[in-house]
């Protein structure tokens, strides 16, 4: 039999000016031996907030793998820290505070969830706020923080964290790791994009005159997505679901000590949000510009909320933005980027780009950034304000149909319907739904298999458990010392 | 319709496999919040030929908490550890679809894209001897799989090959224990709700009228409920999928360890099961009655029988295809009053604890309500064209042009759905993913490959390894599953060992 026809991609070319460019470019190189990956470094664009922003979700961990970067020495260089989650204020005005966090909330009794249990106890009125249930939750309220336990018994073993990446020096990091790959690394500024007769692009010419050529070219560039759009691909619209389009974000030293979670409050027409780092933080405002025409938004970024179905097209691969613009709440930009690369590796087609092929990496995308969509329009389209114009505007709105078979499902009887490459598992979306005041309405059958007494008696001890594990664990700020005193791994 | 609080009144129409398990497993998950009723008639005969199951049935007796000893002695029951094809890529051809993964990934390669390389450079040939429960099929041997995930006698699962004829009775034995109420009797009238277009109630021969929220519809290919009164549309599948009959006949076990594990052999007109149960084999041909007569296939099952036989040939007639909607106003039809596949995948009494489990998960908390109702036929459209797709391709992934069957099989057009999932391996190795529904990477593997499809292109990041070396870590792979295996019991053993003998004398 004939060895490999001669099919494989022998060189990509990666454009872009940060933290997405960058990954994908040192994460091709490691991973594709004998692939010649080069780097235009071009100007940051500020609306490419998946550059941006500091938070991560708990996916970074094995991005970071498969980079080669560890998380100790992040963490002692000062670059990460760690993100259990979110607090959400004022979202809805009235309600309590709650927290998204990424950990199982009790435990189920056999076949019965336990979000099906809590509910029967809330319509008993003898249940606590859901998030009480959970050591995650716990943990991000209180301001502490311990590594999950590896101990399946342990009460902290059930629980994933992010990381916050404070992305100057997280940019060195990857310019490192680019390097040690072997990625050709240039400044440079793009001047036109040359096209193939079949609508592929051949070349890259530089601001400079210098002209650029690649089997696949690798648009990183923010949402202006020059690369995507010289190829034909159309945008799609998400604003109805997702309104924010503008956003101011700074950095600002902070004397307080970090916390391992971020806050969100709802405002009167977006909302704003305070993620920490080491010494400083990183704070942010979003809000619609429809509703809010002037007031403070001088620096404000423009976001136009949507994506690219085929982010993929002939030999265009486009990451972060680029790809897919989503406001920050939740922190699912830099994630997106991060599966999209490791997806393109997984997939990486011929050096033809048959759509064959490329249909596999579009469908899997699509069908993973509709659901985080989903999720973040949960939180404008439900969100239980009632006060100004924005909110009220907002809840007119028809719920796109995988958002609202969702929100009936767990209306119906707490249950969160199955999609392929779901980003925000059932734990995530409970605790919005709940957090966002849209609990069960009716109880769940299944529950009467499980004694209401004895559930209750469960749910109590369980809970003085969680805050009796407070005092066991250290105060961030004394987590992050120990860490940094730790010896760095010796290099093998 | 039950007010807030009070029990639904579940009615399952049908005492076949397909309804036992429904009321069981709804009396198991849902006895505090409803009543189950099951109404059948002894006069009415179960088609119950299904005898080979997949490793989720596993999962339904662990969850009635049946003792799995116990169930098997009491169905006749065997380990299966995959299905064996022969003669379907070519005649000559045969390879086992196992229960299991092929060999493990390397930083992230799937290893069958190592495996391809090593065909390039002509160092190997075979990926199933990367498989254990294909290595241990063939020793006939069984044990069950590792709960260690890190071992690799953990990449495996196993599942029964039964008399389905017991298994009904078996539940019911044990539902009828838990408060299932059981009426015998046939339904000579449905009465329907005229405002809302409801089942109010069946009326039986005897006189007796039977009420209830909700009717689940087992009876059979008859689909009383969902065809017959409800009028669901049938969508036709039988231009992928003629098979249309069966003919099926068990002979008595020949001497030897039994196999733990079906075969299915291809025929001229169609494809013939074997199933070894502890206490006889099961056999049957499964053919399109445009291609070959009934005497013929009759003829040709007898004359394969490997032992006498134990019983006439029983012939069975069918249609490929489904209800367009399985969940219509308060009737779910479960099993063949939904919809057929021929067992070529063992996928029948699967796609019974499908919908059952469905029904649990969306049970009505009060009045039906429609999205519930699209929730539901939304998951089983899913299902049904994910299994319809995997049994085309047994059909069309073939070379075979030895009679009008199989070249009908091999020339038709098949749905979009598969010709760009045949594609997309074709290039490369890839298998579109998927994790709801059945038959994953592995499976679609097996058949492709076993089938004479072996991809042009492969991952390129296993072009820069050593080729030497992968050969070797590969045949090391090879040597240690051998060597586990052979230390295994044989598969009689382990059904003496474990219980599941029924009177010691398999």
């Amino acid at each position: 039999m004939a060895g490999q026809p001669d099919r494989a991609i022998r060189s990509i070319l990666v454009l872009g000016g940060g933290i997405v460019a960058l990954s994908a470019a040192a994460v091709f190189a490691r991973a594709l031996r004998g692939v010649r990956v080069e780097l235009v470094e071009t100007a940051p664009d500020p609306a490419a907030l998946a550059d941006r922003l500091a938070g991560t979700l708990p996916t970074v961990h094995r991005f970071h793998s498969a980079l080669g970067l560890d998380e100790a020495d992040l963490v002692r260089r000062g670059i990460a820290t760690h993100r259990l989650g979110s607090r959400f204020d004022h979202w809805p005005a009235s309600g309590e505070p709650w927290y998204h966090v990424f950990g199982d909330h009790g435990l189920p009794v056999g076949a019965v969830a336990f979000v099906d249990l809590w509910n029967r106890a809330r319509e008993e009125k003898r249940a606590l706020p859901y998030r009480r249930y959970s050591a995650a939750a716990a943990m991000a309220a209180a301001g502490r923080f311990v590594h999950p336990s590896g101990d399946s018994q342990s009460r902290l073993s059930s629980f994933v964290y992010g990381l916050f990446l404070e992305t100057d020096g997280y940019r060195d990091r990857l310019r490192a790791a680019a390097d040690a790959a072997g990625v050709v690394r240039r400044p440079g500024r793009l001047g036109s994009v040359d096209l193939r007769a079949d609508g592929g692009v051949a070349s890259l010419s530089l601001a400079g005159g210098e002209t650029l050529e690649a089997d696949l070219f690798v648009d990183a560039s923010g949402p202006s997505a020059p690369l995507l759009s010289a190829v034909g691909a159309a945008f799609e619209d998400w604003s109805a679901w997702l309104p924010c389009d503008r956003v101011v974000l700074e950095r600002r030293p902070t004397p307080d000590d970090p916390l391992p979670l971020e806050r969100i409050a709802g405002e009167e027409n977006g909302w704003r949000w305070s993620a920490p780092l080491r010494g400083r933080s990183e704070e942010g405002r979003v809000f619609s510009s429809t509703f809010e025409k002037a007031g403070g938004a001088g620096d404000a970024t423009r976001i136009r909320p949507g994506r690219y179905p085929e982010s993929w097209t002939r030999n265009v691969l486009a990451l972060g933005d680029a790809a897919a613009a989503l406001d920050p709440l939740h922190a699912s930009g830099l994630h997106l980027a991060h599966s999209a690369i490791l997806r393109a590796v997984e997939l990486l087609p011929g050096r033809d780009c048959n759509p064959v092929e490329l249909a596999e990496y579009n469908r899997r995308t699509a069908e993973e950034t509709i659901r985080v969509r989903d999720f973040l329009a949960l939180h404008y389209l439900r969100s239980g304000r009632r006060d100004g114009a924005f909110w009220p505007a907002l809840a007119e709105r028809p719920l796109p149909d995988s958002l609202a078979l969702t929100v009936q499902q767990f209306e119906a009887r707490g249950r969160i319907p199955f999609f392929e490459e779901e980003t925000f598992d059932k734990e995530s979306w409970a605790q919005a739904l709940i957090g966002l005041g849209l609990p069960p309405r009716r109880l769940n059958p299944l529950v009467r298999a499980v004694d209401s007494h004895k559930a209750a008696a469960g749910m109590e001890r369980l809970a003085a458990e969680i805050d009796a594990l407070r005092g066991r664990m250290p105060p961030y700020r004394d987590y992050l010392a120990r860490m940094a005193a730790l010896a760095p791994r010796s290099k093998s | 319709m039950a007010a807030a609080g009070e029990k639904q009144k579940v009615v399952v129409l049908g005492g076949g496999t397909a309804g036992w398990m429904a009321a069981s497993a709804l009396v198991a998950r849902l006895g505090d919040s409803c009543s189950v009723h099951l109404v059948e008639s002894e006069e009415i005969g179960i088609v119950g030929v299904g005898e080979a199951t997949l490793p989720h049935l596993r999962f339904f007796v662990e969850s009635l908490g049946l003792d799995e000893a116990d169930f098997m002695r009491a169905t006749n029951a065997t380990y299966k550890l995959g299905i064996e094809f022969r003669d379907f890529g070519r005649i000559g051809d045969s390879y086992l679809h196992p229960f299991g993964s092929f060999g493990s990934d390397l930083d992230g390669i799937h290893f069958h894209h190592l495996w391809r390389r090593m065909v390039a450079e002509g160092r190997d040939q075979d990926l199933f001897r990367y498989s254990i429960a294909n290595v241990m099929a063939w020793r006939r041997k069984f044990q069950p799989p590792s709960t260690d995930p890190s071992s690799f006698l953990s990449t495996y699962n196993y599942a029964y090959q039964f008399d389905a004829t017991r298994f009904g009775p078996y539940l019911r034995a044990w539902a009828t224990g838990r408060g299932v109420e059981r009426t015998e009797g046939k339904v000579v009238d449905v009465e329907l709700d005229g405002e809302s277009g409801n089942v109010r109630s069946l009326l039986l021969d005897g006189g007796k009228r039977i009420e209830a929220d909700l009717f689940v519809d087992c009876s059979g290919f008859r689909s009383l409920l969902l065809g017959q009164t409800l009028g669901e549309e049938w969508e036709d599948w039988s231009h992928w999928l003629p098979c249309d009959r069966a003919v099926a006949v068990p002979c008595a076990s020949p001497p030897g360890v039994i196999e733990p594990y079906t075969t299915a052999a291809a025929m001229p007109g169609g494809w013939r099961w074997r199933i070894p149960l502890q206490h006889r084999v099961g056999n049957g041909y499964v053919y399109s009655s445009s291609h070959i007569s009934d005497q013929a296939a009759q003829d040709a099952i007898v004359a394969a029988l490997e032992s006498e036989p134990l019983a006439e040939p029983r012939t069975l007639r069918f249609q490929a295809g489904r209800r367009r909607r399985s969940w219509v106003k308060n009737v779910i039809a479960v099993g063949l009053a939904s919809g057929f596949l021929e067992p070529l995948e063992s996928t029948s009494i699967y796609l019974v604890q499908g919908a059952v489990t469905q029904l649990i998960e969306l049970f009505p908390t009060g009045p039906v309500d429609e999205a519930d109702v699209d929730e539901f036929n939304r998951r089983t459209d899913v299902e049904y064209d994910r299994i319809r797709d995997f049994l085309i391709l047994h059909y069309h992934a073939t070379q075979r042009d030895d009679s009008s069957f199989w070249n009908h099989v091999r020339t038709m057009d098949v749905p979009d759905s598969l010709r760009e999932k045949m594609d997309l391996w074709r290039r490369a190795g890839r298998v579109s993913k998927y994790t709801q529904g059945l038959f994953f990477e592995p499976s679609w593997i097996a058949v492709y490959l076993g089938q004479g499809i072996v991809p042009d292109g492969w991952d390129q990041r296993a072009d820069p390894l050593d080729g030497a070396g992968l050969a070797a870590a590969m045949e090391r792979l090879h040597g240690s599953i051998e060597e586990a295996v052979r230390g295994m019991p044989d598969h009689d053993s382990f059904l003496r060992r474990s219980g599941a003998a029924a009177g010691g004398t398999a």
